[in-house]
């Protein structure tokens, strides 16, 4: 049997390919979130990132400040967690959108505010894993979603507690979004976990070695 | 309050006779604060997982069994007595309450019971926790006074 690749010893096309996975699961996300919030949604360029633990709670922006995620579980052929991580901005506007008013921080948020945030994120991780199934033909199952409010870098260790005992690594591919015009920072992130993410590139021809 | 030692996760920081220790955003993990009063060593070690099974241990601070025991041997040679040194700890909370039963959702669970059973194994008497729950949790901890305090979101901050 040949060796588990770590996230760290990835090759170019490896990674590359990873990075097309992004893409196509991000824009298809995009499409959804376009036409549920009926405004023109772009996305940025897809990051593929491989960050260690602190590494990673700065990247997102620092560890305490106040966030809503949206988590659901992949179980299946491939493994993993999917955020989306929604900070204020975003959080604005899918309520303007959706609900027709805005709040000013998170205590405010009402019962069916919480469920259109739960929506829009369910709607958006789901397109995505529905892409990159049909994209590798495999199947995978998926929880209901959960929410939470809470400091980011908390949520953001949920992926990697998960896989802690596999990495010391986190591995996250997502990209930001633009709706009319405007950058708004909604991390859509997949941490898939190391045996399903060699299986997954197998599937697709590409895991070398 | 300027001057903190920020504990990364798995990462372990030890400071003597003053100097605040601090560790943000505890969610699962547990933040274990151990202190000598006697001359004033304190050491906080931030764990992610309960049990350390890794081939290589490369990472010992990120487990609770060999980042308790391996903080505890550092502080003996700071001159530590391990019949002084005591223990708090905070975190360990559930922040997706995910269907099913994943490891996931108990996580949080598992790192406060083996956080008990490695204190207890080690002969530390826990003085005072704050555990569980669904609320992430930053731990400060006062070398001087060997206080610890705990700031959450949504709720007052909880000194013990």
């Amino acid at each position: 049997m040949k060796p588990v690749k770590k996230y760290e010893d990835l090759n170019g096309l490896e990674l590359d390919t990873i990075r097309e996975i992004g893409s196509i699961g991000t824009g298809n996300a995009a499409t959804a979130l376009s036409s549920m919030l009926g405004c023109a949604v772009r996305i940025q360029m897809p990051e593929v990132r491989i960050m260690g633990y602190n590494e990673a709670i700065d990247w997102i922006g620092g560890p305490e400040i106040i966030t809503a995620g949206v988590l659901v579980q992949m179980s299946g052929e491939v493994n993993g967690i999917m955020l989306s991580v929604q900070q204020m901005e975003f959080v604005n506007l899918v309520l303007q959108k959706m609900v027709g008013h805005t709040v000013e921080n998170y205590e405010q948020l009402s019962d069916l505010d919480r469920s259109a945030l739960v929506e829009v994120g369910n709607i958006m991780i789901s397109t995505f894993i529905n892409a990159l199934s049909s994209l590798a033909g495999i199947t995978t199952r998926l929880t209901v979603p959960a929410f939470a409010v809470d400091m980011q870098g908390a949520i953001l260790t949920v992926p990697m507690v998960e896989f802690g005992g596999q990495s010391d690594y986190i591995m996250t591919i997502g990209a930001n979004f633009i709706c009319d015009g405007t950058a708004v920072p909604c991390r859509l992130l997949l941490s898939p976990d190391i045996l399903s993410l060699n299986f997954l590139l197998k599937k697709l021809g590409v895991l070398d070695g | 309050m300027d001057n903190k030692l920020v504990v990364g996760i798995a990462d372990m920081k030890m400071t003597r006779q003053d100097g605040m220790l601090i560790t943000y955003a505890l969610g699962s993990c547990i933040g274990v604060c151990l202190y000598d009063p006697t001359i004033r060593l304190a050491a906080l070690v931030h764990i992610m997982l309960p049990l350390n099974m890794e081939a290589g241990r490369k990472s010992p601070m990120k487990y609770a069994d060999t980042g308790i025991s391996e903080t505890l041997s550092q502080m003996e040679k700071q001159g530590g007595m391990r019949s002084r040194i005591v223990a708090k700890i905070a975190g360990g909370a559930r922040m997706f309450d995910v269907g099913g039963s994943g490891s996931l959702g108990n996580i949080g669970q598992r790192n406060i019971e083996s956080t008990h059973i490695v204190l207890r194994r080690e002969g530390i008497r826990l003085l005072r926790e704050d555990v569980g729950g669904s609320v992430a949790r930053t731990l400060l901890f006062d070398a001087a006074s060997g206080q610890a305090c705990v700031r959450s979101y949504g709720k007052p901050e909880l000194i013990f």
